[in-house]
């Protein structure tokens, strides 16, 4: 009897517990995003005077002129091409990297996927010197292929692994009925590997897309122009330190998070399997 | 075209470009900042061979041992900080112990979806002359005038970073440890509780041992994610005041972009490497030792 009550005892401190670190961690997140969204609706003087009360109008101003004068409407442009074509590339050439590391069982196969597994450890700022001499010895620098050509390599050693590790996954028999029926390696590309692998290029595609809007430092380092930079860059510049207009600096947070937060909520499970694939021991 | 080279031909269509790419990309720059980190160019003109003395002039230089303990202080805060924090949020939620465990999923995880930068700029607000943390410590103190300084103090300036840090990643390794732990079968600890193990029993004795694996893994994630700390602190601080929350890599790029010295600014990215790599070797090392042990 008294095992079962202290058994129940420990069941509900356990619960106790688990609520106080849920609610907490859960208002670490709402608490701020709330309160920049509220503070966005208000005018820099109110925001000095009154920080945490909620606006007293809708005050759209803020929107208009971050958007217009701070440009983020050319930088939001920007982030979208970006992400968008560097992302196409970026999963078309892993999954074909993927199907030859893993289906054509040649012997050197092991030395390239070695080699893309090294370059998981690689991090943009070890090469961000010699990227930039490169770049600018191309004639690259401030131009959006400058952006477009680093995003796609960077990208690449993550998604191979996980285009590889899936493909392996496939059994070998379709693609040897189709060989023998006369296709070749490219048609059982398209027309096998790549309906059947549908859905890890959806999280190969929305992992991808993620990480390319948020990446900051190539762009910062490659790009000065205006019109070529992307969000993060262009938000960082315009309320990290010219503006110190509080408004301004909300609405143009609001921007940079809103839209992800939605693009989070409708994707959230793909996300988590992009980065839980990373992480899991098969 | 026979078979054979038609096989082969199609291989080299898949896997050229992306080669390419990376080795272009990847591969030559890394080789290129190794022969750059010997010498003393500046972007232009001629450069000079200096053997070692980059090497030598960075780690004899204050800022740069601050920066050191600055980023030894954010691995200690992933490896000690989020990975137990996230075990602990992703056990709770496999064990049910809250009811609508979906939506605390949803929200811890949410920050990582959100710029880094952006995430700077936001908490910046937040502990702002201004901001709500001030607000908020006013009204619930009645001391109208505090300001707050943690900023300004040589050692305490890196903590408001830390905890942002903690804010943005421990959702992640929940969302890793959630993953995992759903492979445990179901029925090894329905068995447990059925012959009356406790939940620290079942925690110490069936789950923490099959995860050992995994957690190694998030910890070589969390060293190799620390040292590369950039854009959050240069959003947030850009290492200031008086480069009292500088890390290597925003010493690296100030060194290399604000001051042109390209030779020394890539001495301090291999060493960025030669760091990273050396951590996780040390790492993977201890945790097969604690794998053997519980074999």
């Amino acid at each position: 009897m008294s095992r079962t009550k202290t058994m129940f005892k420990t069941k509900t401190s356990w619960k106790t517990i688990a609520y106080f670190v849920m609610i907490s961690f859960a208002l670490l997140t709402i608490a701020p995003i709330v309160w920049m969204i509220l503070n966005s609706f208000k005018p820099h003087s109110e925001i000095v005077r009154n920080p945490l009360s909620p606006p007293t109008s809708l005050y759209l101003q803020n929107f208009v002129l971050s958007w217009v004068q701070g440009h983020l409407g050319v930088y939001f442009f920007n982030s979208i091409l970006y992400s968008m074509i560097s992302t196409v590339i970026t999963v078309i050439l892993a999954m074909g990297s993927g199907y030859a590391l893993s289906k054509f069982k040649y012997r050197f196969s092991n030395v390239i996927y070695m080699f893309y597994t090294l370059g998981l450890l690689i991090t943009v700022h070890s090469v961000i010197v010699p990227l930039f001499i490169m770049e600018t010895k191309l004639g690259l620098s401030n131009t959006r292929l400058g952006v477009i050509i680093p995003y796609i390599a960077f990208g690449l050693p993550f998604q191979v692994f996980l285009a590889t590790t899936y493909v392996k996954g496939i059994p070998d028999a379709m693609q040897e009925s189709a060989i023998i029926d006369g296709a070749n390696y490219l048609q059982v590309f398209f027309a096998i590997i790549l309906p059947m692998a549908t859905p890890i290029i959806s999280t190969m595609f929305i992992y991808t897309f993620l990480g390319n809007w948020n990446e900051f430092i190539l762009v910062q380092t490659l790009t000065s122009e205006i019109a070529i930079r992307s969000l993060p860059v262009g938000i960082n510049s315009f309320a990290g330190g010219m503006s110190r207009d509080y408004g301004l600096q909300f609405s143009a947070l609001v921007i940079g998070t809103v839209p992800m937060i939605i693009f989070y909520l409708v994707f959230r499970d793909k996300i988590a399997q992009g980065f839980a694939a990373g992480a899991t021991k098969e | 075209m026979t078979f054979k080279q038609q096989k082969m031909a199609s291989y080299l269509i898949l896997i050229i470009p992306g080669l390419l790419l990376f080795a272009s990309v990847i591969v030559f720059p890394i080789f290129y900042s190794f022969s750059l980190s010997f010498t003393t160019w500046s972007g232009y003109g001629k450069s000079l061979f200096v053997g070692f003395e980059n090497y030598r002039n960075i780690l004899t230089d204050p800022v740069f041992l601050h920066a050191l303990r600055n980023n030894m202080l954010i691995v200690a805060i992933s490896v000690f900080g989020q990975i137990p924090l996230g075990f602990l949020l992703a056990y709770m939620l496999h064990r049910k112990m809250v009811k609508g465990g979906e939506f605390y999923q949803t929200m811890i995880f949410l920050p990582i979806t959100i710029s880094p930068v952006v995430v700077a700029l936001l908490w910046n607000q937040i502990f702002s002359s201004s901001g709500m943390i001030t607000a908020l410590i006013r009204r619930f103190s009645g001391n109208s005038q505090y300001v707050m300084k943690i900023f300004e103090d040589k050692s305490l300036a890196i903590v408001p970073i830390l905890f942002v840090l903690l804010w943005m990643h421990t959702g992640t390794y929940m969302i890793i440890y959630l993953a995992n732990l759903q492979k445990i079968t179901p029925s090894v600890l329905e068995a447990a509780q059925i012959d009356g193990a406790t939940e620290a029993q079942m925690l110490g004795r069936i789950i923490l041992p099959s995860m050992i694996g995994t957690i190694a893994t998030t910890a070589i994630f969390a060293i190799a994610g620390s040292l590369k700390a950039f854009d959050l602190i240069f959003a947030m601080t850009g290492g200031g005041p008086a480069h009292f929350t500088e890390v290597i890599a925003l010493y690296m790029y100030t060194n290399t972009f604000k001051y042109y010295k390209y030779g020394f600014g890539s001495a301090a990215s291999i060493l960025i490497v030669a760091l990273s790599v050396g951590l996780i070797l040390i790492l993977q090392g201890t945790s097969k030792r604690i794998e053997r042990k519980y074999e």
